[in-house]
C-alpha cells in the first residue's frame, strides 16, 4: 500500500483491513505519520495556547515505539493526532495507508485501540462486562453478544494473564490488576494499532515492568503496532524498538533507544544531571544524579 | 463476519398487544346515564351553553356559597352532596361529601347520578368542568363578581332550578337591605379601612374582590387599590397610608383576637392610629363567601364603622346573624 | 460470567408486565366509589371478549370511562418519567439527574400558565380551551429545551457539565418567572395552577391528544433503545466511548431531542410529577444493573407500575378528597430517596 491510495469509503476499507492484521508482511509500514502538526486556539484573535510542530515518523508490526518527553511536551497530542481523535491542522496519518483523521468512529475503533490511564466508572461492573466493551465496535450497534465475542474476550483477558479476573468487580482490582484489563479491553477490539498513554503512572515499579513485558510481548507474538507515550527513561529505553523524543511540541530525535538517548540531549530535555551506561541487557541505562542541572531559569 | 444477533421486534409487539387489551373498553363509549324526559337550554356564567334536565331532581354544589344559597332558596332537598367545606347552615355538614372544591371524586359524583353540577369559576378548577363534561353530566358555572351579581346570578340559579318565585323574593329582600344601607350612609364619608387577609405576610384585597364590593357598599374604602386580588404590603405601607378601621373576618371573635394581639405587638404596626386606638372591626365569615348571608355581613360592618348612621333605638332586622363582638374593641371613636 | 441475552430480557420484562397487570387490576378495584373483585375479573373478561353493554351503566362509568383512562395515562407518564430519567442520568453521566433537571418542566410551567392568560383573554370553543393548556405546557417544555442545548454547547458539540449548569440556570430562571407570573396576575385559576405544578393525572384528556401521548412515547423510547449499548459505553467516560466507537455526538443528540421529547409530553399532560423519573431507574439498576438494554424497558415498566399504584393511593387515602398524585410520590419519595443516597455513601 503507497502512501499515496485515496480515502475510501468505510465499508471498503473495513473490508480492505481484514486480511491485514495478523499476516502482514512484518517489513511494510503499518503505521505513517508525515509531516503532522496541530495547535490548540481556543480564541482565534490570540496566539496559540500550544504548538505541535510538524512531526514524521513510521512504524511496523510488531514494533513497539515510545513517544518520550517531559510534561507538557505535546505527546498526548501527538497520540490523540495517531489515534484519529484529531486531525492534523498539516501532513497526514497514515494507518495502512488511510487518514486516520477521516474514519468514523466505528471503522476506527475496529483498527485502533487507546488504552487512557484510568478508567472512571460510574457504576459497578464486571470485569467480563467491562471487556466486552471491546466487542461494541464490531457487528451491529443494538445486539447482544454473541458466542464468538466471548471466546474473543476470553481471549483477551488471557493474553494479558488475567483470566483468572473474570467475575471480579472492576473497582476491586488492584492497579496493576485494573490496567491489564483496561488492555485487555483494548485487545479485544482487535485492532492493529494499539496506543498507550502514560500507563504506567498510577503503577508500583514491578508493576510496571510486567506491564511493560506484555506490551514487548504482544507486540512480538500478535504483531500489534504498539505506540506508548512515556516520561519513564528507563523503560523507553528498555522496551522500545524506537524511541521519539520530543520537547515543548517539537520532535528532537527518533530511531532506536541507544541512538536516540544519549546523555547530551537527555539532560537538556529533561533539564537533570544524568548518567548514561549500557546495562546488561545492550539497552541503555539512565541513572538520575540531581534535578536542574544546578542553573535558575524556568524549568520548562 | 462477526454479528451478534440483533434484537427482534418482540418486545414492542407484546406491549401493543397489552395496550390494545387495555383500550378495548375506551373503544365502546356510550354514554350511560339514563335520559331526562326533557331539556332546557340555558347559557352559564362562563359562556357555556349548559343542557339542563328538566326538572332538576338531584343537585351536587361545588362551593360553599352555592351550598348556602340552595339553603336560601329552598332547595336543599333536592341536593344530594357537596364539599367537605359546605359547612353552612349546619345542615349542609350533614349532605354526603365528594371531596373538596378543587379535588372532587369524579367518580363519586358520577355514581350519584347528579341532573346538574353546580360551580363557581372562582374557586372551582376548569379541569373539573372537563371531566364532568367528558361523562356528559351537565355543568353549571357562576361567576358573580359583585354583591349585585351574586344577587342575580341567584335569581337565574333560582329559575333554572324551578324554584323562580323564591328567587325573586330573595333578591328583592336582599335589594331592599341594600337601598336601605344606600340611603342611610348617603351623605357619610366613606371610612378608609384595612381589610386583612391574612396578617402575616400582610395581605389585603384588590380591587376587583368581592370584598371590594362589600366594603364598597358598607361605606368603607379599602386603602390598598390594587389591581391584584390578594396584593401582599408591606406593615409601612400599611402605616403609611392611615387607615381608621382595622377589619377582620372571623368565625369565632377568639380568632380574631389573637391575630390583633399578635400584630399589635409588632415593631411598626404599633404606630398605626387604629392600633393604637383600638378601632378594630370583627365581621362574619359571610363577607368572604358571595351567597346570601354576604349581606348580612355587610349591613353589620356598616353598623359597626358607621355608627352615626344607626341610631341606638332601632330594631335590628331579623334575618341578620349574630355576629362575633371583640371584647374592648372600640365603636365610638374613643378610647375603651 | 452471565451476559445478558435477549431471553433473558424478555423474562425479565415479561415478570414485570405480570406486575402491571396486577396494578392495573388493582387499581381499578380502588377507588371512592367500591367495586368487587370478583365482579372487576368478570367484567374485564366480557370487555375484552367484546360484551361490554351487558354491563351495569353505573359500574362501567366508573370503572371504563373513569378509571381505566387515568390508569392508562399513569402508564404512559410513569413509563416517559422513568425512560427519560435514565436518559437523563447517563447523558449528564450523573446518578442525581431526573428529567426536569434540564429545565423541562419549568419551562412547561411557564407555557401553561401563558396559556391559561391567553385563554382567560380569549374565547375559545370547550375543545380548543381543553387542549391549549397541554399545548402551551408542550411548546414551553420544547422552548427550554432548545434553549438549554445552544446553551450548554461547547464548541459546537454537547457536553455534559455545561449543559447541566446551563439547565440548573435555566431552572432557577424559570422558577423566578413562574413565581412572578402568579403572584402578580390575577390569575383566576390559581387553584388549578398549584395542582398541576405538583403533577396530577385527573384531567381527561382529549381523545387526540392520547394518541399523540402513546405514539410519542413509543417513537421516543424506541429511538433511545437504538442507543442502549452505546449509553452503557458512554458510562466508562467520553473519550474512552470514542475510542471504543461510539459516535458520541449523535448519541447524545438523539438521546437528548428522545427524553426531552418523553418529559415534555409527560408534563404536558399531568405536570411536574415528582421522583418518579429519579427513583424508577435507580431501583431497577439496583436490581437489573446498570446495563441499559434491560435497564431501559424494565424502568419503563416500573416507572408506570409505580405510578398507577401511586394515583390509586392518591385516589383513596383520603376519599372522596383527591390529592395530587404528585405530593404521593414526593411523600414516599423522599425518604426512599435518602435511603439510596446513603447506600451510595456507604
Amino acid at each position: 500500500m503507497s502512501a499515496s491510495t485515496p480515502n475510501s469509503p468505510a465499508s471498503s476499507a473495513a473490508a480492505h483491513f481484514a486480511a491485514a492484521a495478523v499476516s502482514a508482511p512484518a517489513n511494510e509500514v503499518r503505521l505513517s505519520v508525515e509531516q503532522a502538526s496541530y495547535s490548540y486556539v481556543p480564541n482565534p484573535s490570540q496566539a496559540p495556547l500550544f504548538t505541535l510542530e510538524a512531526t514524521s515518523f513510521q512504524a511496523r508490526p510488531g514494533e513497539l515505539v515510545a513517544i518520550l518527553g517531559p510534561n507538557a511536551s505535546g505527546k498526548s497530542t501527538l497520540l490523540k493526532l495517531v489515534s484519529g481523535a484529531l486531525r492534523p491542522l498539516s501532513g497526514r496519518v497514515l494507518l495502512n495507508g488511510f487518514h486516520t483523521g477521516n474514519l468514523d468512529p466505528r471503522t476506527r475503533a475496529q483498527r485502533i485501540a487507546v488504552v487512557q490511564q484510568e478508567s472512571r466508572l460510574l457504576f459497578p461492573s464486571r470485569v467480563w462486562e467491562f471487556v466486552l466493551q471491546g466487542r461494541h465496535a464490531h457487528g451491529r450497534s443494538l445486539r447482544f453478544e454473541s458466542a464468538d465475542d466471548i471466546i474473543i474476550a476470553r481471549g483477551a483477558l488471557a493474553r494479558v494473564g488475567a483470566e483468572h479476573l473474570l467475575d471480579r468487580w472492576m473497582d476491586q482490582l488492584s492497579g496493576g490488576e485494573k490496567q491489564r484489563v483496561i488492555l485487555a479491553r483494548a485487545l479485544a477490539q482487535q485492532p492493529l494499532l494499539l496506543l498507550l498513554d502514560e500507563p504506567t503512572l498510577h503503577l508500583d515499579v514491578g508493576a510496571q515492568m510486567d506491564f511493560l513485558e506484555v506490551l514487548r510481548r504482544l507486540a512480538a507474538q500478535n504483531h500489534y503496532t504498539i505506540v506508548v507515550v512515556t516520561h519513564e527513561l528507563n523503560l523507553a529505553a528498555e522496551y522500545a524498538d524506537q524511541v521519539v523524543l520530543m520537547q515543548r511540541g517539537k520532535v528532537l530525535r527518533t530511531g532506536s533507544a541507544a541512538v536516540v538517548m544519549q546523555r547530551e540531549i537527555l539532560e537538556q530535555v529533561f533539564q537533570a544531571s544524568l548518567s548514561v551506561e549500557i546495562g546488561a541487557s545492550g539497552r541503555p541505562r539512565i541513572t538520575v544524579l540531581s534535578g536542574t542541572l544546578g542553573k535558575q531559569g524556568t524549568s520548562r | 463476519m462477526l454479528g451478534g444477533r440483533t434484537i427482534r421486534m418482540r418486545a414492542p409487539w407484546t406491549a401493543m398487544g397489552l395496550l390494545a387489551f387495555l383500550a378495548a373498553p375506551l373503544a365502546a363509549q356510550n354514554r350511560v346515564l339514563p335520559p331526562a324526559p326533557s331539556f332546557s337550554e340555558v347559557t352559564d356564567e362562563a359562556g357555556r351553553t349548559v343542557r339542563v334536565p328538566q326538572p332538576v331532581r338531584r343537585i351536587i354544589s361545588l362551593a360553599p356559597s352555592l351550598t348556602e344559597t340552595i339553603y336560601e332558596l329552598g332547595a336543599q332537598d333536592r341536593l344530594v352532596a357537596d364539599t367537605d367545606y359546605c359547612d353552612y347552615p349546619d345542615a349542609a355538614r350533614a349532605k354526603p361529601k365528594v371531596g373538596g372544591a378543587l379535588n372532587p371524586s369524579i367518580e363519586q359524583i358520577a355514581a350519584l347520578h347528579p341532573d346538574l353540577v353546580l360551580l363557581t369559576r372562582d374557586l372551582n378548577r376548569y379541569e373539573t368542568v372537563l371531566a364532568l363534561e367528558q361523562l356528559d353530566i351537565p355543568v353549571y358555572a357562576v361567576d358573580p363578581r359583585t354583591v349585585e351579581q351574586m344577587i342575580s346570578s341567584s335569581q337565574r340559579l333560582a329559575e333554572i332550578l324551578g324554584v323562580a318565585e323564591a328567587g325573586r323574593a330573595l333578591g328583592e329582600d336582599l335589594e331592599k337591605r341594600l337601598e336601605n344601607l344606600r340611603t342611610r350612609l348617603a351623605g357619610l364619608p366613606a371610612r378608609r379601612v384595612l381589610f386583612v387577609v391574612w396578617s402575616d405576610p400582610l395581605i389585603s384585597a384588590g380591587r376587583k374582590t368581592f370584598i371590594a364590593d362589600a366594603l364598597r357598599l358598607a361605606g368603607a374604602v379599602s386603602i390598598v387599590n390594587s389591581e391584584q386580588d390578594w396584593p401582599q404590603l408591606s406593615l409601612e405601607e400599611a402605616v403609611r397610608l392611615h387607615p381608621e378601621f382595622i377589619v377582620f373576618a372571623a368565625a369565632h371573635a377568639q380568632n380574631a383576637e389573637k391575630e390583633f394581639t399578635a400584630l399589635s405587638a409588632r415593631p411598626v404596626w404599633r404606630e398605626m392610629e387604629a392600633v393604637k386606638n383600638r378601632k378594630i372591626v370583627v365581621v362574619s365569615e359571610a363577607v368572604n363567601r358571595p351567597a346570601p348571608r354576604m349581606v348580612a355581613a355587610i349591613e353589620d360592618l356598616a353598623r359597626q364603622i358607621h355608627p352615626e348612621a344607626f341610631p341606638p333605638d332601632e330594631k335590628k332586622s331579623p334575618a341578620a346573624p349574630p355576629s362575633p363582638r371583640l371584647a374592648n374593641s372600640s365603636r365610638f371613636g374613643g378610647a375603651s | 460470567m452471565k451476559p445478558l441475552t435477549l431471553r433473558s430480557l424478555l423474562i425479565r420484562c415479561g415478570i414485570l408486565a405480570a406486575v402491571l397487570f396486577v396494578s392495573v387490576f388493582i387499581a381499578l378495584k380502588l377507588g371512592a366509589v367500591p367495586v368487587s373483585l370478583y365482579g372487576l375479573g368478570r367484567d374485564l373478561i366480557r370487555v375484552a371478549m367484546g360484551y361490554s353493554s351487558d354491563l351495569s351503566t353505573d359500574y362501567r362509568l366508573i370503572v371504563f370511562d373513569i378509571r381505566m383512562p387515568r390508569i392508562l395515562l399513569a402508564i404512559f407518564v410513569g413509563a416517559s418519567l422513568s425512560v427519560a430519567g435514565t436518559s437523563f442520568q447517563a447523558l449528564l453521566r450523573n446518578p442525581l439527574a431526573d428529567p426536569y433537571v434540564l429545565g423541562v418542566s419549568s419551562g412547561s410551567a411557564v407555557g401553561a400558565i401563558l396559556a391559561l392568560i391567553a385563554a382567560q383573554h380569549m374565547d375559545l370553543p370547550p375543545l380548543a380551551a381543553g387542549l391549549l393548556t397541554p399545548f402551551g405546557a408542550f411548546v414551553g417544555g420544547m422552548a427550554t429545551i432548545a434553549a438549554v442545548y445552544y446553551l450548554g454547547r461547547r464548541e459546537g458539540q454537547i457536553e455534559s457539565g455545561t449543559l447541566l449548569l446551563a439547565g440548573i440556570i435555566c431552572v432557577s430562571f424559570l422558577s423566578g418567572i413562574i413565581t412572578f407570573l402568579l403572584n402578580t396576575l390575577s390569575l383566576r385559576d390559581r387553584g388549578g395552577m398549584s395542582f398541576w405544578l405538583l403533577g396530577e393525572l385527573g384531567t381527561p384528556l382529549p381523545s387526540s391528544l392520547r394518541w399523540v401521548l402513546v405514539i410519542g412515547f413509543f417513537a421516543a423510547a424506541a429511538a433511545i433503545y437504538t442507543t442502549a449499548s452505546d449509553l452503557n459505553l458512554l458510562l466508562s467516560g467520553e473519550q474512552e466511548a470514542m475510542h471504543l466507537g461510539v459516535d458520541i455526538d449523535r448519541v447524545r443528540l438523539v438521546v437528548y431531542i428522545g427524553a426531552s421529547v418523553l418529559t415534555g409530553l409527560a408534563v404536558s399532560v399531568s405536570g411536574a410529577i415528582g421522583f418518579v423519573g429519579l427513583l424508577v431507574p435507580h431501583i431497577m439498576r439496583s436490581i437489573f444493573g446498570p446495563d441499559h438494554r434491560i435497564l431501559l424497558p424494565t424502568a419503563a415498566l416500573g416507572g408506570a407500575i409505580v405510578l398507577v399504584l401511586a394515583d390509586a393511593l392518591a385516589r383513596t387515602v383520603v376519599a372522596p378528597t383527591e390529592i395530587p398524585v404528585g405530593a404521593v410520590t414526593a411523600i414516599v419519595g423522599a425518604p426512599l430517596f435518602i435511603y439510596v443516597l446513603r447506600r451510595r455513601a456507604a
